[in-house]
Order: structure tokens, then C-alpha cells, then sequence
């Protein structure tokens, strides 16, 4: 007989997970919204300094027209020759400022033609104003460096007076400017940051909110998995529905595959068992060499049909999604199944159910495994036999599991004899019927399940065998 | 004692029918569940064998149908599908052994025994009453220890009488269950085993009960 592994359904360990979605979503947003909020900033900032300087610049236009109209004489003699010239020297103090050293408010009257000064504020004490060159504009206003070192909001403007252009200059301290653009830069810094908070708190409440129906699709899928729901929950957002009606089909899928691959597994059964049953008996029946070798054949494609019958089954279950069962109504049944079978042998049976527990997985696959534990039991029982169901933490998987112990008071087994009878084909005792693959099919199918079967001496005085399966949750 | 086969597959149904009329039953077949079931609720069957995977109406509901209109002939079922979960629902439909497919010959005689004997009530494969014995797995009877050699006929009424002895057994019931459903039950066939076997294993066992039946051996005698 070939035996190929199996592999048992091992709950693989979680792969480290992207990052939320809703962190992803919270973040992409806070990251936006702080860099539009720092532009809006900047640019606030910007217009606020435009208009600060604009309103310099008026300022020093008003001194400008001032002074030049201080400078044009129009009350000379037209006769008198000293009159010809177009232009009087200013004195103009129109803000005092003008007159005090160094004070930060300057003029000066040059020819555009010539870089000397002709007039110039007493506030420079003789100290030169040194402006940039206005080229071939009419007006041009900078921040220069003034005399004091300090910084001046320099005018600069073109005039023709009887067609000799004249520039004149005019500079006032920005004292307290550069102070007033920070203090409205620090103010609206503050209330962007606030904005910005309460923006960043709205987006993730937002989406803690959008996203609460997907939290709900999960536990329902969880529940799914777990058996403990048929379907997911379908009262979701328009968005998300088809995700779940998607998954619904999916699982809805799955279990009607898992039920035609048995279907056709009975169908397949049926339809050898019944012939082989015909061959057997018509071979055993009649005499002679050839009845013999065809009741033998007959037998060993008993058990191999058996076999690979058995195979089949097990990988239709290994595709079925998350199910679950009560243990205790499964094992009852059974229990009132064999002492209907076996009333004649007058068997007690103790059933101990320690706490109520479900087993994580189909229930015809505990129904099986069981089935064939306690089968085993009535078999070689002189008269009792003790059935024990109990759930406990699994520190080395971290799960939770259960074992049910079916124990004996017949003649049990040898070590040895315990090692051979979980390996698969094997019959220890040819006198009592059956196939000899119930303890390996047993040990097979809790293996699929990621548990396992354990063969002892039992305190009755026969066999104990304890198997281990998943649990879910203490119902 | 009379027995019902249902099996929809004709050689595996001819070769249960023949084994258990060579074990000294009478046997009436069915090869499809309607005529099964009509057969089990209306003829007096001391026990059925009966197939799980039949056409027209599949083996669970037959016995489903028996059980709810309080038919309680033992039934042994035989399947294909051998997995406990399909074992488990014939016994809680109302089967009270089962046999899987592929099986031996031997294995459904003596379940079929073991049933019969359970629904009569006795624990042993030997029946005895007085000096008769009844060895049911070899089919043998003995008077004082003495083989006696019975007809088939004799045979199954000799086992009828010991399976219920003690109780009153009317002719018509004898008819029923030692004749298959073709027989003409007007006939006195019956009156004529009877009378064979008193001479075959003693006169006084039998007791005439004028205008109900006979009795082998007095009530509660095992």
C-alpha cells in the first residue's frame, strides 16, 4: 500500500501586517493638510508684508510731491536772472525727523544725469545716501542700509522739471516694520495650527467613522471562520456589499464543492462496495483455486477501495471554510448508537462532559473519529467504558484545544502493539470485524485538524486513547 | 421465521436471499424502496434486511416510514456509505444494527440471528425447552442430547415455536411467518408440520390451545 504524507492543517503564522488603512488614511491627510496650511501661511504672511510696504510707499509719495513742491519757486521774478534757474534749494523739515542727525528719515535731490547730490536732509550730516541705480525707471522703491547702519525704506522717483530730469530720494527707518510682519506671521502660524489640529482630528474621526462598517465585515468574517455564523452579515454600505455578497458566493461555493466531492465519494462508494460485496461472497461461496485467488483479490481491493475512499474524503475536508461543532450532542448520539449495537454485551458507559466545548471542525469528521475510538471501546470492553471530553489552553500553540478520552476495561494493548496499530492498514486482530484502518484513519484525520491521537493503558485496565483537537472558545 | 431483504442490486440481493434461506429462514425481496416498504408494513417480517442506497425511495426513509407507523421488526442495514455520521442516522432512524458493504455472508447471518433472538427476547444462541435444544448458529436441533434430523419446514417451525415459547401461537401466525407472501394461507399445511414434529421431538411439548393456536412449553419456561 502506498502511504503519502499528509499535511496537517497548521495555523500559519501571522505575516507582519501593512499599515492600516486608516493610518494610511489619517496620515496621507494630516501630511496634505499641513503642507497646504503652510503655504496658505507663507502666503498670507506675503500679502500682508506687499500691503505693509505699499503703505510705506504712500507715505514717502506724500514727502515726495511735498518736497518737490517745495523746491519749485513759483513766486520768482521772471526778469531776474538768478530766477532762471528752474529750482530752489529745500529746506524741507515738513516731519522733524528730517532735521535730526542720522534720524533714519532722509532726502536728497540729485540730476539724473549725475550721481552728485545737489540738496539734501540735514538728517544726513553730510553723509551720502547710498541709493541703487534707478536706471531708466520713473520710481523704484528698496530697503537699503542707511548712513546709521540702520535699515530705510528708500523712494526713489524721476521728475522733469523744464526738461532736466531730477531724481529725489526719500528714506524712512523700518523700524518696527520687520517686527509687525513677525508678530502677524506668528499669529496666523498659531491659528494655522489650530485650523490644522482640528482638521487632523476631523479627518481621523471621519475616518474611524467611514471605516467602522469594514471592522464589522471582519468580525463577520471572523465569525464565519470560526463556524459560529453561516454567512457575513450583508447590512453594510453600498460600496463594501458586493465585497460581502462576493464572499458570501465564495463561501456558499466552497461548502457546496466540499459537499459534491462527499456526494460523489458516497456515489463512488456505493457504487464499488456493492459489486466487490457480490464478488467476495460468490468467490467464497464456491470451491476450487480459481475462488479462492478471486475472494483473495477481492479483499485486498477491499481495503484498498477503503483506503483511497478514506483519502478522498479527507481532501474534500481540508477545503471547507471555518466550521464548528458541539462536542457533547455529537458524542451522545453516538454513545446511544453503540449501546443499541452492542446492548447484548450489557456495556456501562460513563460519559464526563468536564466543561461544554466545540470542536473547530466538521462535525461528520468528530462523528468519524470519535465514532471509530468508541467503536473500538464497546469492541473489546468486558463492561465499562468511560468517555471524557475536556477543554484546556495549549501553551506551546497558544490555542485552545480539547481532548476527548475513550477508555476500556478490555484487554488493551501492548506498547508496542499501541505504535503499530496508529499506522495506517493495520489490524491487530483479525477475529473481530472491521478493516483494521479505523485507529489510523482516526490518527490521519486529527492530524489534518493539527491534533493527535495518543494510545495508553487506561485505569480500567484497557486502552486509553486520547485525542487532541482544536476548540473553539468554552460555549 | 420470515425474513424481508431489500436490495436494489439483483445479484447481491439473490445471494442474501439464497444464504438466508439456507439458514433456514423464509425470505421475501424487494429491489426498490416503494416495494420494500409496502412489503414491511404490510406482511409480519421477523426482521429486515435492509440496503440504504435504494431507488425510488432511499433506505432511511423506508425505515423512517416503518418506525412512524409502529412497525417494530428488528432491521439490519447495509451500506456503502460507512461513515459514522451515516451509520449514527440509520440507528437513530430506527436501525438496530448495521453492516457495511463490502461484507461477508457470515457476518450478516449472524447479525440477522442476533436479532432475531434480541426482538424474541433470549440472550443465547442456544434455545432449549425441556429436552429440545435449538443450536441457532449451527442450525441443529437435539432431544436429550440426541440429533434429530427436521425439515426445512419443521426446522423453521420448531425455531418459531422455540423463539416464542410459552406464548400462544395462532395458526394464521404461523402461516405468516413460516411461508413466504405467495403461499396459500387457507391451506392446513400447517396442522400437518405440527404433527410431524410432535413425533420428531415429543408430543407433549406441543400443546393445542383449542380455537387460538399452540404453545410450545408452559408460560415463562425458557
Amino acid at each position: 500500500m502506498t502511504t503519502e504524507p499528509m499535511e496537517p492543517v497548521e495555523e500559519k503564522p501571522p505575516r507582519k501586517a501593512q499599515r492600516s488603512l486608516a493610518s494610511r488614511l489619517v496620515f496621507v491627510a494630516a501630511v496634505w493638510s499641513t503642507v497646504a496650511l503652510a503655504l496658505a501661511g507663507v502666503f498670507l504672511v506675503g500679502l500682508y508684508q506687499r500691503a505693509s510696504e505699499r503703505g510705506f510707499d504712500a507715505l514717502l509719495e506724500v514727502h515726495v510731491k511735498a518736497l518737490i513742491s517745495e523746491m519749485l519757486d513759483t513766486e520768482a521774478d521772471p526778469d531776474d536772472p538768478a530766477a532762471a534757474f528752474p529750482i530752489k534749494p529745500p529746506s524741507y523739515q515738513e516731519d522733524p525727523r528730517f532735521s535730526l542727525p542720522l534720524s533714519g528719515w532722509y532726502w536728497t535731490v540729485r540730476r539724473a544725469d549725475s550721481p552728485d547730490v545737489l540738496f539734501a536732509s540735514q538728517s544726513l550730516v553730510g553723509d551720502p545716501l547710498n541709493v541703487p541705480d534707478i536706471a531708466d525707471r520713473d520710481k523704484r522703491a528698496d530697503f537699503i542700509t542707511g548712513p546709521a547702519g540702520d535699515e530705510v525704506r528708500v523712494l526713489q522717483q524721476r521728475i522733469f522739471i523744464e526738461d532736466t530730469p531730477y531724481i529725489i530720494a526719500i528714506a524712512c527707518a523700518t523700524a518696527g516694520f520687520w517686527t509687525e510682519i513677525r508678530e502677524f506671521a506668528r499669529m496666523v502660524a498659531v491659528t494655522l495650527c489650530i485650523a490644522g489640529a482640528g482638521l487632523i482630528l476631523a479627518i481621523f474621526l471621519q475616518v474611524r467613522v467611514g471605516l467602522r462598517p469594514l471592522a464589522r465585515l471582519r468580525a463577520s468574517l471572523t465569525a464565519v471562520r470560526q463556524g459560529q455564523a453561516d454567512r457575513i452579515d450583508e447590512d453594510l454600505p453600498a460600496e463594501i456589499v458586493p465585497l460581502a455578497a462576493e464572499l458570501n458566493a465564495l463561501i456558499l461555493s466552497n461548502r457546496e464543492i466540499v459537499e459534491r466531492a462527499r456526494t460523489h465519494v458516497g456515489n463512488l462508494a456505493h457504487g464499488l462496495k456493492t459489486p466487490l460485496s457480490v464478488i467476495s461472497n460468490e468467490a467464497r461461496a464456491s470451491s476450487g483455486p480459481l475462488a479462492d485467488k478471486v475472494a483473495d483479490q477481492a479483499a485486498i481491493m477491499s481495503t484498498q477501495i477503503q483506503h483511497h475512499l478514506e483519502r478522498a474524503r479527507m481532501a474534500a475536508q481540508r477545503r471547507v471554510i471555518g466550521v464548528s461543532c458541539d462536542t457533547e450532542p455529537v458524542l451522545d448520539r453516538l454513545i446511544r448508537a453503540m449501546e443499541k449495537i452492542y446492548r447484548d454485551k450489557g456495556i456501562v458507559c460513563g460519559f464526563n462532559h468536564v466543561a461544554p466545548v466545540r470542536f473547530r471542525g466538521e462535525s461528520q469528521d468528530l462523528e468519524e473519529m470519535t465514532g471509530n475510538l468508541i467503536d473500538n471501546a464497546y469492541k473489546w470492553a468486558a463492561s465499562r467504558v468511560a468517555v471524557t471530553v475536556a477543554p484546556f489552553d495549549d501553551p506551546a500553540s497558544n490555542r485552545e484545544m480539547l481532548t476527548i478520552t475513550v477508555e476500556d476495561d478490555g484487554p488493551g494493548l501492548t506498547p508496542e502493539q499501541r505504535a503499530e496499530a496508529v499506522k495506517r492498514g493495520r489490524r491487530l486482530d483479525e477475529t473481530v470485524p472491521g478493516t483494521g484502518l479505523g485507529l489510523s484513519i482516526v490518527a490521519d484525520l486529527a492530524a489534518l485538524y493539527g491534533g493527535r491521537l495518543e494510545l495508553g493503558p487506561s485505569d480500567l485496565g484497557g486502552l486509553r486513547a486520547r485525542l487532541t483537537l482544536p476548540a473553539l472558545g468554552r460555549s | 421465521m420470515r425474513i424481508l431483504v431489500v436490495e436494489d442490486d439483483t445479484d447481491l440481493n439473490r445471494q442474501l436471499v439464497t444464504a438466508l434461506e439456507e439458514a433456514g429462514y423464509v425470505v421475501d425481496s424487494a429491489a426498490d424502496g416503494e416495494d420494500g416498504h409496502f412489503l414491511g408494513d404490510t406482511e409480519p417480517y421477523d426482521a429486515v434486511v435492509l440496503d440504504l442506497g435504494l431507488p425510488s425511495l432511499d433506505g432511511l426513509s423506508v425505515l423512517e416510514n416503518w418506525r412512524r407507523d409502529g412497525r417494530t421488526m428488528p432491521v439490519l442495514i447495509l451500506t456503502a456509505r460507512d461513515r459514522w455520521s451515516d451509520k449514527v442516522a440509520g440507528i437513530d432512524a430506527g436501525a438496530d444494527d448495521y453492516v457495511a458493504k463490502p461484507f461477508h455472508m457470515e457476518e450478516v447471518l449472524a447479525r440477522v440471528r442476533a436479532l432475531v433472538r434480541r426482538a424474541a427476547g433470549h440472550a443465547s444462541n442456544e434455545l432449549t425447552c425441556g429436552p429440545v435444544r435449538l443450536d441457532l448458529r449451527a442450525g441443529r436441533v437435539t432431544v436429550d442430547g440426541t440429533p434429530v434430523k427436521l425439515t426445512s419446514h419443521e426446522y423453521r417451525l420448531l425455531s418459531y415455536l422455540l423463539h416464542h415459547q410459552g406464548k400462544v401461537i395462532s395458526r394464521t401466525e404461523l402461516t405468516e411467518h413460516l411461508y413466504d407472501q405467495d403461499f396459500d394461507r387457507d391451506s392446513n399445511t400447517v396442522e400437518v408440520f405440527v404433527g410431524r414434529l410432535r413425533k420428531k421431538i415429543g408430543s407433549d411439548l406441543i400443546e393445542t390451545v383449542r380455537g387460538l393456536g399452540y404453545r410450545l412449553g408452559a408460560a415463562g419456561d425458557d
